[in-house]
């Protein structure tokens, strides 16, 4: 990587640790490439980056760079053509019950209520449901949906049912989260709130969290660290260390430097794209 | 409100009653005007009579036609769901067997039914068992429907939690398919009283299908339309049953 003597202080060479095998969560030489009828295509085509306990980490990137597939290989839903990927001491190679999972459907048991829904993993998993309804509503009532757990999900709007969504990935006391564009079938202003009420859930519960996003703002408010990606090659191009602390507040996205690292994450996505479309909010 | 509310429920219930009345009372005073023969055409109120005269016999003939159509049906229900899931699980399963449950979906399966008497005798045994056969495919096709039309996102969550495939099968896939099974079951109901009917009617000494016949020879005409009158009323039962049953599976299971 190289560094420019002009490089602001939140710009960091991608890190990688000294001994990868001993940092937490380590991606080496990460690859997926598919067969398809007009020959391979590399939906990810070279990622290492390291990350430490506890932080969130948000990927941003347009449409197509890979950010999901890097996540499902983080998750073991896929596996890598190439590389490995470590988590808390040992590869990945399959869905892990340490793991908690969003997606970007809330993907609930439309006949279950929310309170069973939050509990699903735990009956899926066979773990004790008694040792977990005491977490289901701490959680419950972190998202303000405790006055809501009978309700089956039909009745709730679309930013309750990811926040239910949001609590299910967190019932198991997951060493690490992994959500996959949860916010983006959103609309606006509930977006702003729900990214808001993830900031203040954060503050509580310090979890190691991989957070897909495209929308660049989202990415910067909520993220300890940003990795930027771009596609054609579908690589890692910008590896941003946050420099605000928690607890993160609405008015932080009014600040120069906000801005000034937002400018900077869209300037390296349209460096991949080769023109300046403003197509990323 | 309240007046539009009463408004629906009378176009619901009262509307068709009406009309179903007008016509019972159109056929009575035809056949009387037309002084039509009570042999071939007897009037509604000559049956009424003729259902009430003849009620513990046509009750007695009611029991093995009732209890052989509900057994045909529930074995048809559960071996149905189990083949859906069959076919659901393996794709090796559904590309050997599910062309051929297609294909015999499109035999006429009453054509059959001599066949049964010829393997099982005249006992209940081939009649239970050709009603089984004769309402088990559409259980089987809309089941698998229902299996097949899972969310795929919620596959890929269950996946994520590590859940077996059997767990998948109990707490997604089922509990999904579960309205679509009952519109297989239901059309399974008549399918099934169809089965038991057409197999007295070639076999048996008791039952409501051997009493038409019976009172066919008869020329009891009489007889024949109360005895359908009696089936009528089983079905419109044994159909209500299953309704419930699915309107209570969808308080557990529905949105």
């Amino acid at each position: 990587m190289t560094t420019m003597t002009s490089s602001p202080s939140w710009l960091q060479a991608t890190s990688v640790a000294a001994d990868r095998d001993a940092s937490y969560l380590s991606v080496q030489g990460a690859r997926k490439t598919y067969d398809t009828r007009n020959g391979q295509v590399h939906a990810v085509e070279s990622a290492d980056f390291d990350i430490d306990e506890g932080d969130f980490v948000s990927l941003v990137g347009p449409s197509g760079c890979g950010k999901s597939t890097l996540m499902s290989m983080i998750g073991g839903l896929e596996s890598p053509s190439a590389g490995r990927i470590r988590v808390g001491g040992s590869p990945v190679t399959a869905p892990r019950r340490d793991f908690g999972y969003v997606f970007q459907d809330a993907t609930l048991l439309p006949w279950k209520t929310v309170f069973d829904n939050v509990l699903f993993p735990i009956r899926t998993q066979k773990r004790p449901v008694a040792d977990y309804l005491a977490e289901a509503e701490r959680l419950l009532r972190l998202t303000d949906l405790w006055a809501f757990r009978d309700k089956r999900p039909a009745e709730l709007s679309g930013g309750m049912r990811q926040r239910v969504a949001i609590c299910r990935g967190l019932i198991n006391d997951p060493q690490l989260l992994m959500m996959d564009e949860p916010f983006s079938a959103l609309d606006a202003i509930t977006r702003d709130d729900m990214n808001l009420a993830l900031a203040q859930l954060w503050d509580q519960v310090h979890k190691t969290a991989v957070f897909i996003t495209h929308s660049i703002r989202e990415a910067v408010f909520l993220s300890d660290r940003v990795l930027v990606m771009n596609a054609r090659p579908s690589r890692i191009v910008a590896d941003i260390r946050v420099p605000f602390a928690r607890p993160r507040r609405a008015e932080m996205q009014e600040e120069p430097l906000f801005n000034e690292i937002c400018g900077f994450v869209r300037d390296k996505i349209h460096e991949g794209h080769g023109s300046r479309q403003p197509a990323f909010a | 409100m309240n007046s539009s509310a009463q408004d629906s429920a009378f176009r619901r219930i009262g509307l068709p009653l009406l009309f179903a009345l007008g016509t019972l009372a159109l056929w009575e005073a035809a056949v009387r005007f037309f002084a039509i023969r009570e042999v071939l055409l007897p009037t509604p109120s000559a049956i009424g009579a003729r259902l009430v005269e003849t009620f513990p016999l046509l009750m007695q003939h009611a029991w093995p036609t009732v209890w052989e159509s509900v057994a045909g049906f529930a074995i048809a229900s559960v071996l149905g769901v189990a083949l859906a899931a069959l076919l659901s699980a393996s794709g090796l399963m559904r590309s050997m067997l599910y062309p051929n449950v297609v294909l015999f979906q499109l035999i006429p399966k009453i054509a059959l039914a001599p066949l049964f008497i010829v393997w099982l005798g005249i006992g209940f045994q081939s009649r239970l068992t050709f009603s089984v056969f004769i309402s088990f495919f559409p259980v089987v096709i809309a089941a698998l429907a229902g299996l097949d039309n899972v969310d795929k996102s919620l596959l890929r969550l269950c996946r994520a939690l590590t859940a077996s495939s059997w767990q998948v099968f109990c707490s997604v896939r089922l509990p999904h398919a579960l309205p679509y099974v009952f519109s297989g079951m239901k059309i399974a109901t008549t399918f099934a009283i169809i089965g038991v009917i057409v197999g007295e009617f070639i076999t048996s000494q008791a039952g409501l299908g051997y009493l038409i016949l019976f009172a066919s020879s008869q020329a009891d005409t009489a007889l024949i339309l109360a005895a359908i009158v009696v089936l009528c009323g089983f079905g419109l039962l044994f159909y209500g049953a299953v309704a419930l049953l699915e309107r209570w599976t969808q308080k557990v299971f529905g949105e």
